[in-house]
């Protein structure tokens, strides 16, 4: 038992500490799936303003664990205080994790692109590399070519195949990443909707 | 005569699970007698036991008249053994306690006579006894929950079923650490966390244990081992889409962070016309339609619960 507020950024997206970062990219999605505003399953147990600390919380996780130098930091100050936590330290993990935890930086990236659909092209894209997968393999996995996967990312309106083309490539794009595939066909078309209507 | 002391192994052998979860109308009793059927075809002896005092009708579901011998009369000491009470079904190996019929008894049976149920439930000769609790959050639904071995919430995709499921949680969760030998400080301070409003702005498990550590650090100590000990189970009932499915994950994940304890998603039930239509004719959906959609799903989650030691968690009973 832990308050979210001491809860390692892996315990935060209930991943483990090996986890990959397609894993941690689902765990995210599952994360923000349960924890946003109008989510059921938060209803009645959580204040709002809990339940907008474990947002804030889960997206700093987020941030750190996708970027591969940060989360290496992070594993370095946090990671032997886990490992010692099996062995059953809990006092002494209580005190490392409150001296070692940094301020929360503010998320520029992400957050600046969350606010406006995070499945637009530039979050799909930014999503990608965070992953380290290079369009190739994505075109490789999807049998989209890279040149249509670009205009995709860059929501390059005029070359965009046809909108039952469009929906395809996108599920499967968004299979690739291990991102619900319904939900980015409609974020994405949300976000072109007043443009494109076919 | 049937020998009257159990057997020490028989006694062990049993699981006895209690299925609750607040709210009337989420389907607590179909997914009762249903399971029941599933176990006693898997080859185990069932017993369900109707303790929803108030508004008792498994009976129904099983297409029996209302039986001339129910709890109530065993909670009014009319007959002196819980077996007497016992009636066979259509479906062998399965048996049913009948609920209370009167009104009277409805809720305001005493302690004393809850606490003979309860003692005399645990000592019934069976492999699986399937509690089906009544509505609500009274204090019999409650002990009737955590005296089982592995307590089932039965949850509809609905914010009103789920907050009734999250207010019987806490009451449940609070009720259970309240049972510990601890100090008289310590349950004072639970008392005050079931108050919504109480003073010291205790919001939370976290914050309640935060107060007791100020007063008693080996009573905090101690609640916390108790309290990740309870792992409650919950099934999503009436389930439409694939959105509907991920909401019992998301209740696990949020349960988590709220009360720091993990909740088994024991599986989902889809939403089957076929079972209004098996309740109409007063016949279960097993034996009326067991190749239906609901079924199906009942079925795979009564697999579940017959071999899943991994659901068994110790400790649970108390």
């Amino acid at each position: 038992m832990k308050r979210v507020e001491d809860q390692t950024y892996y315990e935060l997206l209930e991943v483990s500490p090996d986890a990959t970062p397609q894993e941690i990219q689902k765990a995210y999605e599952q994360a923000k799936e349960t924890f946003h505003q109008d989510s059921l399953a938060v209803y009645s147990l959580f204040s709002e303003s809990e339940v907008e600390k474990i947002r804030t919380l889960v997206d700093e996780a987020y941030r750190v664990l996708m970027d591969e130098t940060l989360r290496k930091e992070y594993d370095q100050s946090h990671l032997q205080v886990i490992a010692s936590q099996k062995r059953e330290k809990p006092l002494e993990v209580e005190l490392s994790v409150k001296e070692k935890k940094t301020p929360s930086l503010i998320f520029t990236e992400l957050s600046a692109d969350t606010s406006g659909g995070e499945y637009r092209g530039k979050g799909l894209k930014l999503i990608r590399e965070r992953m380290g997968i290079d369009l190739k393999s994505v075109s490789q996995e999807t049998k989209i070519s890279v040149q249509t996967l670009q205009y995709i990312e860059e929501e390059v309106i005029e070359k965009l195949p046809p909108l039952v083309y469009l929906k395809g490539f996108l599920k499967a794009y968004a299979q690739c990443l291990g991102l619900d595939p319904p939900k980015v066909v409609e974020e994405y078309l949300k976000a072109l909707g007043p443009i494109k209507k076919k | 005569m049937e020998a009257v002391m159990e057997t020490k192994e028989g006694e062990e052998r049993k699981v006895i699970w209690a299925i609750g979860g607040g709210k009337g109308g989420s389907g607590k009793s179909f997914i009762t007698t249903n399971i029941g059927i599933c176990l006693s075809r898997l080859g185990g002896r069932v017993i369900l036991v109707d303790a929803d005092l108030g508004g008792a009708n498994l009976h129904t579901f099983l297409g029996i008249l209302p039986p001339a011998l129910s709890l109530s009369d065993f909670i009014k000491r009319r007959v002196a053994d819980l077996r007497e009470v016992l009636i066979s079904t259509v479906v062998p190996n399965l048996r049913l306690l009948s609920g209370a019929q009167d009104l009277l008894t409805a809720t305001d049976t005493k302690s004393v006579q809850k606490q003979r149920l309860l003692r005399s439930i645990q000592k019934l000769d069976a492999d699986y006894v399937l509690v089906d609790l009544g509505a609500g959050n009274g204090l019999h639904v409650l002990d009737f929950f955590l005296m089982s071995d592995g307590g089932i919430l039965v949850v509809t995709p609905e914010p009103t079923s789920i907050e009734n499921a999250y207010r019987f949680l806490k009451s449940a969760f609070y009720r259970r650490l309240r049972h510990l030998p601890i100090s008289q400080e310590a349950k004072r301070l639970i008392d005050e966390a079931m108050d919504h409003k109480n003073e010291l702005g205790i919001e939370n498990p976290f914050d309640l244990l935060r107060e007791i550590g100020k007063v008693n650090e080996a009573d905090a100590l101690r609640l916390t081992e108790e309290a990740e000990r309870f792992h409650p189970n919950l099934i999503l009932n009436q389930v439409r889409t694939k959105k509907d499915v991920e909401i019992g994950f998301a209740i696990r994940r949020a349960c988590k962070k709220y009360f720091g304890i993990h909740v088994h998603y024991l599986g989902y039930i889809v939403y089957d016309q076929e079972v209004g239509q098996s309740v109409r004719k007063r016949s279960p959906l097993l034996i009326e339609n067991p190749q239906s959609k609901a079924a199906q799903c009942i079925a795979e989650i009564a697999s579940k619960l017959a071999d899943g030691q991994s659901f068994f968690v110790e400790g649970t009973r108390r």
